[in-house]
């Protein structure tokens, strides 16, 4: 499983003031503490919603840098504004990255599938349209395909998408967890190629007991044919369920990740 | 690499278990990295003796393993990531040995008793057998009496290595002992019993050779035993 690690992300109170204030050991400290906890990918989004777009280019620039200088892990640059986005992947000197996201209209993909393509790096693609997210498997699975045909035409290779099913509280409609697994499985069905994430607290959003609901859900997902999860990787529940969801479905080739977790555990 | 440095890093591989470059090895740090094949391989190239890499690679690595088992430090995937290692070497290393005039150490039939479906022990088994320098022929399992003692007359097998796991089939060792007598093999033959619910009493009471904990034990058994 490919671990992103979510907590660089300034839509949460004590990262946006890192990032306003500069904070470089603090953002440091958080890229390594993800590293440590076995992150594959270190998430960067510093969109404030605050300030001008000039500020959150310069942001993400000094975000990329510091993160680069304090750890040796790939990074997932990650707004939904191209010029941010290519502030970021300019300033990889030469660490390898992916970015996140885009979404089936004709306008990210027009501005973000270049800049995936110009970089060769993997990217996000969110089964959703300039409509919103589809209730249905069918709709998320028509976003999908519109993604890989323009995604054909600048000639990214298949597993440079990361295909994100997208996932809806189960508390406003029960039906959500399954239609986010069925998606994730027809995708793997249709594009076996193609390579799938997702970020999945939101299911349990609404209920009582999130950690369970959440692990639970990931499982699922392993069994469905995830690959990478944008998780918090120092959380240990999730980071469990990870290791014995791909040991119980034979991802984990002689179980060295689940058994490694348990000498670690036991030292 | 030097010959010997080659031939140290086998058997670090296979006490790692990793049998082709992508594997993951028991401590971190290894991806990527050759292993026991992509080693194995080299070693070919390098003309290094087949019989001195499984001499100096493969065998004394898996009696470590065995001591790390035992330990507790090793469980049942570590072991046998590194028994699939030596299976691994075995492969390519059979054609090169038959043609290297390398003395073996005896036939060895294997076979898991008639009504019992267990077979992974026994596989771990066969694999060390080869590590050492038996000529193994593996019946499976579910193996009846009739077809046990066809093999061992045909090969003239002088080891038969007998598994089971239920307290229902392990009976069935003794149904083979009985036919061997029958067939005047029994004398020629030494039986080698294991399966945990079998002891070193119940070899005994059947009139078996031998009670093998595990694996290694059936090796540490053989050295001590003369020759068939």
């Amino acid at each position: 499983m490919i671990i992103i690690g979510e907590k660089i992300n300034a839509t949460r109170k004590s990262v946006r003031s890192i990032i306003q204030e500069r904070q470089e050991k603090a953002l440091a400290s958080l890229a390594k503490d993800q590293a440590e906890a076995g992150a594959s990918y270190i998430d960067i989004n510093v969109g404030t919603g605050r300030g001008s777009a000039a500020d959150e280019i310069e942001a993400m620039k000094w975000a990329v840098a510091v993160v680069c200088n304090a750890v040796d892990k790939p990074l997932c640059i990650d707004s939904a504004d191209p010029p941010v986005l290519e502030a970021g992947l300019s300033a990889l000197e030469g660490r390898s990255a992916m970015i996140n996201s885009t979404k089936a209209d004709e306008k990210s993909l027009g501005e973000i599938l270049p800049l995936a393509a110009g970089f060769g790096v993997p990217v996000v693609a969110l089964a959703m349209d300039d409509k919103g997210i589809p209730e249905t498997v069918d709709g998320r699975l028509k976003a999908c395909r519109m993604i890989v045909e323009k995604a054909r035409e600048k000639k990214i290779p298949m597993e440079n998408l990361f295909f994100d099913p997208l996932v809806l509280p189960i508390s406003t409609d029960a039906r959500q967890g399954r239609v986010t697994l069925d998606t994730l499985a027809a995708v793997k069905e249709a594009f076996p190629e193609a390579r799938t994430t997702m970020g999945l607290s939101n299911v349990s959003y609404g209920l009582p007991g999130r950690s369970a609901l959440n692990a639970a859900f990931l499982q699922m997902a392993v069994y469905a044919g995830l690959d990478a999860v944008i998780m918090d990787p120092l959380d240990e529940v999730m980071m469990d369920a990870v290791r014995s969801g791909e040991a119980l479905v034979g991802k984990d080739r002689h179980f060295r990740k689940y058994t490694r977790a348990f000498r670690k555990k036991a030292r | 690499m030097s010959k010997q440095e080659l031939l140290k890093k086998i058997a670090e591989n296979v006490i790692q278990g990793r049998v082709v470059a992508e594997d993951e090895g028991f401590d971190e740090g290894y991806e990527g990295q050759p292993a026991v094949t992509e080693l194995v391989e080299q070693a070919l190239a390098d003309k290094i003796d087949p019989k001195e890499i499984v001499l100096e690679s493969l065998t004394g690595s898996m009696e470590e393993v065995g001591k790390k088992f035992d330990s507790g430090e090793y469980l049942i995937p570590d072991m046998l990531a590194s028994a699939e290692c030596v299976g691994a070497a075995m492969d390519i290393l059979g054609p090169h040995l038959a043609g290297a005039g390398v003395e073996s150490k005896g036939k060895f039939v294997l076979a898991t008793v008639a009504g019992d479906l267990h077979d992974i022990g026994k596989n771990i088994v066969g694999i060390m057998l080869k590590g050492a320098g038996f000529e193994v022929q593996d019946l499976g399992n579910d193996v009846t009496t009739e077809r046990i003692v066809a093999a061992v007359k045909e090969s003239g097998a002088g080891y038969l290595g007998l598994s089971a796991l239920l307290t229902t089939t392990m009976r069935e060792m003794q149904t083979v002992i009985e036919a061997l007598e029958k067939e005047g093999l029994r004398e020629k033959t030494r039986v080698l019993i294991g399966g945990a619910p079998t002891s070193e009493d119940f070899a005994k009471d059947i009139g078996a050779d031998a009670y093998c904990r595990d694996a290694f034990h059936a090796i540490d058994l053989l050295k001590e035993m003369p020759r068939q």
